[in-house]
């Protein structure tokens, strides 16, 4: 994820024109990018017709072909029929749906017991900072990983325990909330049990169950986004495969990071030494980059009943199926939504699976909204049978006893050195992807990349 | 602060404007504002690493929207209800991963008696409490010592204990409020109201289950509008009778000591517990002891007396989502239920009091059990929307029309039963990003057999969050119905607007 300055490289050259701008402002409303001004913008980037990073299904090699299964039909489980009859983690050749169950392993949040200091923000298109830091302990009930979710957890049960402890700012000192994740199928509907204990009241609540397209408080992101990603509930498509050399970007105003090694110590790291898939990642090819297979989700209306959604768009790792960039679209079709990432290797004894997120970008598009969250300082748990029953239940929130490793030092300091924008590049996949920017989104986006940070 | 929140919105639609850039300038600079945390707290905790040191100070100021007047027995000659001044600081010091030392203290500055020319406002005389705290007892508010283990916690000092799961007060009894905005009084203000006593606090967790048991030597009595201060009930006559001193329970004996016990079960997707708690009624009973007839009228001769009462509570919630509802899809909702039952609370009543000023020894009251309960649903709308219904009842068992007071957990005078049926919606507006929040409550007060209606209490807020650090709210509050003597009726003329801006540290 090392910051890519290439984006400099289009100062002066993506230059909306402003009469222009105002005239489309005016009459519509919004700005529909056309296709020569983003291609100055794939120039400007780098991203020149020669050095294309991305194929259509069509355009694939023989040998790509061969490691991908193009069938949509597929056997299924006899237990379980709306999983494959093959059993996950799957073999190859990958059908798009086998690749869907791959980047479920790598949801929010990794698939083992564990704990994390996680620094979170978000930024108002005026530049307004919320900033927090939260204790985070997790304790995953079935056997690590995603097919201990699939296979050994009974529809209607619990698989995943979140503690969620505040330590910042102070008005959220000691408030703390309980998730209880919950398998579902088709029969078992209920997602989540939440509990929340507000310190100021002194009391435990138990909250309604939570509605899945609803906003978290205060920040770009939907309870759908981070908290349920089902492969069931989607038909999945290959669209091709890309080269992704960014992913998370830091702006020019921000030089450094201060992040936690895996033993706990702190460490002030330049932001170009960061890398999208973490430093034990095998596959980065020749220039640094990451190979994807880009693949569609599409809701299925049997279960996802009156879906904010048309579609969901990822880029997915080619080695491990990680998602690097997921990208939502609204009802209406455009593009309202872009969740980028990068990650590290934290349980090695999961071979591949053992990935987990390191740092997302958050970019409601529609309303101009960032946000950004760092799994930071980390700590495997193989909770006890006494730790099971006594942290991970609503009452345990009225002792204020912090569980997590130490705060995070990774949350950013002010509005001028947040994250950037995710990058567009609407030039991919274009006839998949439709990207219309409100039009002062599209200035400020447009500045952004001119002077490499934010601009308000 | 309306204006702030619909400028916060503005630079979505009118980016690059003079206004919006003036305006995005100021948002940058507020939102990392944070000048204690920066040059106080920060410093101290990297001192001392050891050391949490947090704090809020807010300032909360109401005024009255009626014309100065006379209203039943007060001269309401004042327009501002509070002006209100709270800085806290909270210490908390860890010893070891078990032990830890709390602190938090209060100072408190009310500006009503000071800043506006008033006759009506003398509360300082009777206690300069209602004007700020002078005294340990109420600037240290909370000290304690507290040790954990993984399944055993225990608490001793200082400290206040919340119970219950609900807003109001049905099984969250065991320490006394400082109850000086009477009826507006609000469930977020219970943490700065309850008065905290010393006592001795232990939990067991076993399972997902806890039992607490509590051991409070140490009484407090809930504290009333003082007499002369602003929200000091207009309908409450001056006092024709002799009031002796009250006597009060002693710490020194055990027999006046009191006890608690909570349990707590936690069975997916219901937890519920059970309560019960050996208390003293925190409100004294005033027993009529005597009459004085010397210049020719009778004068009763009034002894204040805290009086004993067992409680049992149970309190539950439930979750779950109906599906297919017409407009809004999935509706997640939860039920809370809680409910306390008393025993022996003592109510006046008019034949026994006429008996004990002939000399009876019944002093003029009598002993009912009452029932304060109340069922919430809430509702989870779309857009992160809350709207939540709760009926609210109050219950004097074994009612007759002679009795003539209030009571512990009963209805009010002249009434066998009360029914609040209490509905809240909030939204939050995401154009602001959720920074702005709106918010009504209304609170009708329903009785019989004697007050029909007592009236409906309706608040609006408006709350913005400036930055991570602070929060300003706008609230209005009107009191309607009911007669002049009425819970709600009373302060018909008491509608106001106030304010709220807190900084945490």
């Amino acid at each position: 994820m090392s910051f890519d300055r290439s984006h400099q490289g289009s100062r002066g050259k993506l230059q909306l024109d402003s009469a222009l701008t105002t005239r489309w402002s005016g009459s519509v409303g919004v700005l529909v990018l056309g296709a020569v001004m983003w291609g100055q913008v794939l120039l400007g980037a780098g991203w020149a017709e020669a050095e294309r990073t991305w194929k259509s299904v069509q355009e694939l090699s023989a040998e790509e072909l061969r490691a991908v299964d193009l069938r949509t039909e597929t056997p299924r489980d006899a237990t379980f029929p709306y999983l494959p009859a093959e059993r996950y983690p799957f073999s190859p050749p990958y059908t798009a749906e086998e690749m869907g169950y791959r980047a479920m392993e790598f949801s929010h949040f990794a698939r083992w017991s564990h704990a994390l200091g996680t620094a979170a923000g978000s930024i108002t298109p005026s530049g307004h900072l919320f900033t927090e830091n939260n204790l985070d302990s997790f304790c995953y009930l079935p056997t690590e990983g995603l097919s201990g979710q699939l296979y050994d957890t009974a529809p209607g049960t619990p698989y995943l325990k979140l503690l969620s402890q505040g330590v910042f700012p102070p008005e959220r000192y000691s408030n703390q909330s309980l998730f209880v994740l919950y398998r579902t199928d088709d029969k078992a509907m209920g997602e989540t049990d939440l509990f929340v204990y507000t310190h100021a009241l002194r009391r435990v609540r138990r909250q309604p169950p939570i509605r899945r397209q609803d906003y978290y408080a205060r920040t770009a992101m939907r309870f759908d986004d981070i908290l349920v990603q089902n492969a069931w509930e989607y038909v999945w498509k290959l669209l091709g495969t890309d080269i992704l050399f960014t992913t998370v970007r830091f702006p020019v105003t921000r030089q450094t990071i201060t992040l936690a090694d895996l033993d706990g110590t702190f460490r002030e790291r330049a932001v170009t030494e960061l890398k999208l898939m973490g430093e034990a990642y095998p596959a980065y090819t020749a220039d640094g980059g990451v190979a994807c297979y880009v693949v569609e989700a599409v809701p299925r209306p049997e279960w996802r009943r009156a879906s904010h959604l048309s579609r969901l768009i990822y880029w997915l790792d080619r080695q491990t199926f990680f998602p690097l960039r997921i990208e939502s679209y609204g009802r209406q079709g455009s593009l309202m939504f872009v969740e980028v990432r990068t990650a590290r290797l934290l349980n090695p004894q999961l071979g591949e699976r053992g990935y987990a997120a390191h740092i997302f970008v958050f970019w409601d598009v529609e309303r101009d909204f960032l946000s950004y969250d760092v799994h930071d300082t980390y700590q495997y748990h193989s909770w006890s049978a006494l730790d099971k029953t006594v942290f991970f239940t609503p009452d345990f929130m009225r002792r204020r006893w912090f569980l997590g490793p130490p705060r995070s030092q990774a949350g950013v300091p002010s509005a001028a050195e947040f994250y950037l924008r995710p990058a567009l590049d609407p030039g991919k996949f274009s006839h998949e992807r439709m990207i219309r920017l409100p039009a002062e989104v599209a200035a400020r986006v447009e500045a952004q990349e001119t002077v490499g940070h934010l601009v308000f | 602060m309306v204006l702030t929140a619909l400028c916060s919105g503005w630079p979505a639609r009118g980016y690059g404007g003079m206004l919006s850039d003036t305006w995005s300038r100021f948002d940058r600079v507020a939102s990392i504002f944070d000048p204690v945390g920066t040059y106080v707290s920060q410093p101290i905790e990297k001192t001392i690493p050891a050391l949490t040191f947090k704090g809020f100070f807010r300032q909360w100021s109401d005024i009255n929207l009626h014309r100065n007047q006379k209203v039943g027995f007060r001269n309401k000659d004042f327009r501002f209800l509070q002006l209100q001044n709270l800085l806290e600081i909270e210490l908390h010091y860890q010893f070891t991963d078990n032990l830890e030392l709390t602190n938090i203290n209060h100072f408190l500055y009310d500006g009503v008696y000071n800043w506006q020319d008033s006759g009506g406002l003398f509360a300082p005389r009777f206690s300069e409490t209602a004007r700020h705290y002078h005294n340990f007892e109420r600037i240290v508010r909370e000290l304690n010592l507290s040790y954990r283990t993984h399944s055993f916690d225990i608490v001793i000092g200082k400290q206040q204990i919340a119970w219950g799961k609900m807003d109001g007060r049905f099984i969250d009894m065991i320490n006394p409020m400082d109850v000086r905005e009477s009826v507006q009084l609000e469930a977020s203000d219970f943490e700065y109201r309850r008065l905290p006593t010393w006592m001795a606090n232990a939990t067991y967790f076993f399972g997902a289950h806890s039992l607490q048991l509590l051991y409070i030597p140490n009484f407090e009595q809930e504290r009333l509008p003082t007499v002369g201060s602003p929200w000091f009930p207009p309908s409450v006559p001056p006092l024709d009778a002799i009031v002796k001193k009250r006597k009060r329970p002693s710490a020194g004996d055990f027999g006046d000591h009191e006890y608690g016990a909570r349990l707590d079960i936690s069975m997916d997707p219901l937890t519920w517990g059970l309560i019960y708690f050996y208390a003293w009624n925190d409100n004294p009973t005033f027993f009529i002891t005597g009459a004085d007839r010397s210049d020719g009228t009778v004068t009763p001769i009034l002894t204040p007396r805290h009086t004993r009462l067992h409680h049992l509570g149970v309190t539950a919630d439930y979750a779950t989502a109906f599906s297919g509802v017409p407009l809004v899809g999935d509706l997640p909702v939860v039920v809370r239920i809680e409910g306390l039952y008393s025993f022996g609370v003592k109510f006046a009543d008019a034949r026994r009091q006429l008996a004990a000023l002939a000399g009876g020894d019944s002093g003029g009251q009598a002993s009912r059990d009452t029932l304060r309960a109340a069922i919430a649903l809430e509702f989870a709308l779309p857009g992160n929307t809350s709207f939540i219904v709760q009926p609210s009842l109050f219950t004097t068992f074994g009612w007759r029309k002679s009795i003539v007071s209030s009571g512990f957990g009963g209805a009010t005078a002249s009434n066998e039963w009360n029914l609040l049926p209490v509905v809240f919606v909030e939204h939050p507006f995401r154009f602001t990003r959720d920074r702005l929040r709106a918010s009504i409550t209304v609170f009708p007060f329903l009785g019989a057999p004697g007050r029909h209606y007592e009236g409906t209490k309706s608040k609006l807020v408006v709350s913005y969050k400036f930055s991570r650090f602070i929060t300003g709210r706008l609230i209005y509050t009107t009191y309607d119905g009911g007669g002049r003597d009425s819970t709600f009726g009373q302060y018909d003329k008491w509608d106001n607007i106030g304010w709220e801006v807190s900084y945490e540290f």
